[in-house]
């Protein structure tokens, strides 16, 4: 039905061709796009080639900024650990927002709802909130989660935050906690679309329920899959609140992330120039990974 | 394919097993049923948990809030970090802030939105294609690009009202266009359109008249959201607020938790009154809420 809604309003359309009328309806995001985002991304390129504190006049220093860019080891660090909470999202976050759809599509599930909203509670919430809850939950004494292993298998004590691999870990786990709930509803949604003769003409073949999932399932959420998988890729690779809140990128350097270094340059170093090469990098990168991925699952075909 | 309006007839209501139940789960064994619903629990302890815990936390007195074993209940139970709260800091002050900010951004944003959104689904015009390929890709530009140069030419322009710098540069997202032209799609029809036209109604009348109100779902849905997304932002505020007596509610929070001595007791109280707004206001349109965000990602 979606190729038919398209077709209908691409060519039977209303004869209203022509007229300034949709342009007016338009121009307010225009405005807003040229002003707030396309002005700021021209700025940024200039400043990405100059050295500048913030006052005075930037001091033009060609690509110096994108030559330190590459020998700065901080930076690398960032985009390694970006890198590692991006594939941790697409591979793991991902899947388990399918599973957990999956187990909410369950027929005659009683409590869908009520589980529904409950996984869905992390994004409603502001992220200064949960930083703060999961800041006590991992604390290393008093913590939640350390009390719960020392309950459970009469083994804690890990220094969650302070550690630098389970510091990582801790922000990867909040990444999964905040997101999978969100994730959960496009695939949840997307399941609802699948017409059960589907599921009864794959039983009538003779496929279980696993063999049912990988052939109806998994072909039939494609166009969601892609969706979700593109949203976190471009999501996670501008990670900042988690990392940032939690750890403030510590200890050391362990968790921080392009996002954050970029912060950290500009507003505590006043390395303005600086930050802006790295935000000039970091825009290639999400720009050209989100095309790539874009086309490789087809997304906005036939829009 | 669609998931509403016409879905929502169909589809069986949430808990209400509408669905002849009884033949699908003979075939299933009862083992996996069990499994399921542990599998759900889990999750849900592994969700709700952690909030609880603060909810709770909050109401125990200072000392109690750091033990070891945690406890699970405020015995005893006290107002104090509340009270505490409210006295000596100005809550109601980022309360308000954060509510005011939240609500314009709302409204303007509903409105720029669901204009672009009926203007994209409904009318064909030279470079259409393209102007929405423009805007859908600015979905892609991370924020934190945007963020230094942003802060910057607000700045070099002299725009020192905090107001402005919250709302504004936020208020046209590409989401919400994008939202609203899925759903227009799906629940204006041409013909009312063009009825309304012979009526003599003019093109902003027929949007203000008709098509509003046949959107009214999908309006709550980006209401929802854009709501939220304002009152909750975090990153953008720390940026472009200085002033502590302009704080919005997540900046008033980080400040006392980043003020010498941890409050945590203080600050516990603080988040659980500022979640109490996002809450009800999620639960008092999930579904719209819920159904909305999914729209465009399930049709096309």
């Amino acid at each position: 039905m979606a190729a038919v809604t398209e077709r209908r309003t691409g060519s039977g359309a209303p004869a209203r061709g022509s007229g300034l009328t949709p342009y007016a309806f338009i121009s307010p995001f225009y405005l807003l796009y040229g002003l707030f985002m396309v002005v700021p991304i021209g700025v940024g390129l200039y400043l990405s080639f100059t050295e500048w504190a913030g006052l005075g006049t930037p001091l033009w220093i060609g690509l110096d900024n994108y030559t330190r860019l590459l020998d700065d080891g901080s930076f690398r660090t960032a985009v390694v650990n970006t890198l590692l909470y991006t594939l941790f999202a697409v591979f793991v976050v991902v899947p388990t927002a399918l599973l957990v759809a999956q187990a909410l599509n369950a027929r005659g599930l009683r409590g869908r709802d009520f589980f529904r909203l409950t996984f869905f509670m992390p994004v409603v919430l502001s992220p200064i909130i949960i930083a703060l809850v999961f800041t006590l939950v991992y604390d290393r004494e008093f913590g939640l989660l350390n009390a719960a292993l020392r309950g459970f298998f009469g083994w804690g004590g890990i220094d969650w935050l302070g550690e630098p691999s389970w510091a990582k870990v801790s922000v990867m786990f909040l990444v999964l906690w905040r997101w999978t709930g969100y994730l959960t509803i496009f695939f949840l949604a997307g399941l609802k679309n699948i017409p059960r003769e589907l599921y009864e003409a794959a039983e009538i073949d003779g496929a279980g329920r696993v063999r049912s999932f990988f052939t109806v399932t998994v072909p039939m959420l494609r166009p969601v899959t892609a969706f979700v998988a593109v949203t976190v890729l471009v999501g996670t690779a501008q990670i900042l609140e988690e990392p940032m809140l939690l750890t403030k990128g510590g200890p050391g350097e362990a968790t921080l992330s392009v996002a954050m270094f970029i912060y950290r340059e500009a507003f505590t170093r006043q390395q303005l120039g600086y930050a802006a090469a790295a935000g000039v990098v970091m825009f290639v990168l999400v720009f050209a990974v989100g095309r790539a991925a874009g086309s490789l699952f087809g997304v906005g075909k036939g829009r | 394919m669609a998931t509403r309006p016409a879905g929502t007839a169909t589809r069986p209501a949430a808990g209400a097993p509408t669905v002849p139940a009884g033949t699908t789960r003979r075939r299933r064994p009862s083992g996996s049923r069990g499994l399921l619903y542990l599998f759900l629990v889990a999750l849900t302890v592994m969700f709700a948990l952690p909030l609880l815990w603060a909810v709770t936390s909050s109401f125990k007195p200072r000392g109690d809030i750091f033990t070891y074993p945690p406890q699970p209940l405020p015995i005893p139970f006290t107002l104090e970090n509340y009270t505490r709260l409210l006295e000596t800091q100005p809550f109601w002050g980022w309360f308000l802030t954060s509510t005011v900010v939240a609500v314009l951004s709302t409204t303007l944003s509903v409105f720029v939105c669901s204009l672009a959104g009926f203007a994209f689904a409904k009318y064909r015009f030279r470079g259409k294609r393209m102007l929405f390929d423009v805007m859908f890709s600015s979905l892609a530009v991370p924020f934190a690009v945007i963020v230094v140069p942003l802060f910057v030419v607000l700045v070099k322009a002299g725009v020192t009202n905090v107001y402005f710098s919250l709302i504004v540069p936020w208020v046209a997202p590409a989401f919400g266009i994008f939202m609203m032209r899925q759903y227009v799609e799906q629940a204006v029809p041409d013909s009312i359109l063009e009825a309304g036209r012979l009526d003599g109604a003019s093109e902003f009348g027929l949007f203000l008249r008709v098509v509003v109100p046949l959107l009214r779902p999908a309006l709550g849905a980006l209401a929802v959201w854009s709501f939220l997304n304002s009152y909750n932002s975090f990153f953008w505020p720390l940026i472009v607020v200085s002033d502590p007596a302009q704080y919005t509610l997540p900046l008033g929070i980080q400040a006392l938790y980043g003020a010498e001595g941890r409050q945590v007791d203080m600050v516990l109280a603080g988040s659980v009154l500022a979640a109490v707004p996002s809450l009800i206001m999620f639960l008092l349109l999930r579904k719209q809420l819920l159904d909305g965000l999914t729209a465009g990602a399930v049709k096309s």
